[in-house]
């Protein structure tokens, strides 16, 4: 009786394994080649809205806190210094955010594409744990000290999120523009690449 | 916006801009403005009366949107110096009352109008954010100048 039931249970808990698996196991050909195009979306903006070292090196530039030292009255300096916090937060948020949506995306289709390089991914993962580290602490710093507190974690920042960005690129040669239009054109591919 | 790439005379309009309308405008603010005035609000395209019966309204309107672009770039790359400078030879053109135009950019933050479509919302934000600084940093030069004459022209 005892076997029966203990039977019975392990068959129960295959069957319910089994059904989360199968719900998981949908990938809808349209939802991919969407979540393609997101994935080139969210590289583009990272690489050529977050990332070149102008803006970078503009939001971050000393210069400026000691041209305002120098030139304003301590009411504007404070209006500086508020403000270049709250630029140079939003900059952290949205490198974090988009690294966050880059690893989700190579999460959910790196056992999808049969040419993944395994070193290639690996040093990916570690690259995406240390940026997201090293994201939040800059957070941290940047809210407790202001814009001025970590310019050396800033660059850190920024050359990490370069080489994930390239790695990516890498990884996923599928991402090209010309392919997603493409994929998004002929119907009978239906992201058959991935 | 959608144009096709085969519009080689863009170039040519974008230099012909450069040479008659842009070059009277020293700064970058002040050309960035002038040329986010010629856009059309609710379509998002640019109109030059001048520059599209030499050319045509859609090259016009590329060279317009190009030269746009390229003057935000200059702005964003701006030290807060150079922007405080570029603030200053702004208001000289436009030959307002420094008070007046202080109160004018501070209610209605026209530079926030005039940043070009399709760029990226940070460096949006910190381009506008740069400009309310140097309007501070501007307007407490301006309250020097003013005491400093009001000191010179009082009685020793």
């Amino acid at each position: 009786m005892i076997q029966l039931v203990f039977s019975l249970l392990v068959g129960l808990a295959l069957l319910v394994v089994l059904y989360f698996f199968a719900r998981r196991g949908k990938v809808s050909a349209e939802g991919s080649a969407q979540q393609l195009r997101e994935a080139r979306q969210t590289l583009d903006s990272l690489q050529f809205g977050l990332l070149p070292n102008d803006l970078v090196h503009r939001i971050f530039a000393r210069e400026d806190l000691r041209y305002v030292r120098s030139a304003a009255p301590p009411q504007v300096e404070s209006l500086f210094l508020a403000e270049r916090r709250a630029i140079s937060l939003a900059w952290v948020r949205r490198v974090r955010g988009a690294i966050l949506d880059l690893m989700r995306f190579h999460r959910g289709h790196a056992r999808l594409y049969a040419q993944l390089s395994l070193s290639t991914e690996i040093l990916l993962a570690f690259n995406f744990a240390v940026l997201l580290m090293v994201c939040r602490l800059l957070q941290i710093a940047l809210y407790l000290r202001g814009p001025y507190a970590a310019p050396g974690m800033v660059r850190t920042v920024a050359a990490a999120a370069s080489r994930v960005c390239l790695i990516s690129e890498k990884s996923l040669v599928f991402l090209k523009v010309n392919q997603m239009d493409t994929l998004k054109n002929d119907p009978s591919h239906h992201g058959a690449s991935v | 916006m959608p144009f096709p790439a085969h519009y080689t005379n863009v170039d040519q309009a974008a230099d012909d801009l450069r040479r008659r309308s842009l070059s009277h405008m020293a700064a970058p603010l002040e050309r960035m403005i002038y040329l986010g005035s010629t856009r059309d609000y609710n379509t998002g395209l640019y109109y030059h009366d001048g520059l599209a019966s030499r050319f045509s309204e859609m090259v016009a309107c590329q060279a317009l949107a190009n030269c746009h672009r390229e003057a935000y770039q200059q702005v964003l790359q701006s030290s807060l110096e150079d922007l405080v400078q570029q603030l200053d030879s702004y208001v000289q053109s436009t030959h307002s009352a420094p008070r007046d135009f202080i109160a004018a950019w501070k209610n209605l933050q026209p530079y926030r109008v005039a940043v070009p479509a399709e760029t990226d919302p940070l460096a949006a934000d910190f381009l506008c954010s740069n400009v309310k600084i140097a309007l501070s940093i501007w307007e407490a030069h301006q309250s020097g100048r003013s005491r400093q004459q009001l000191d010179a022209s009082l009685p020793q």
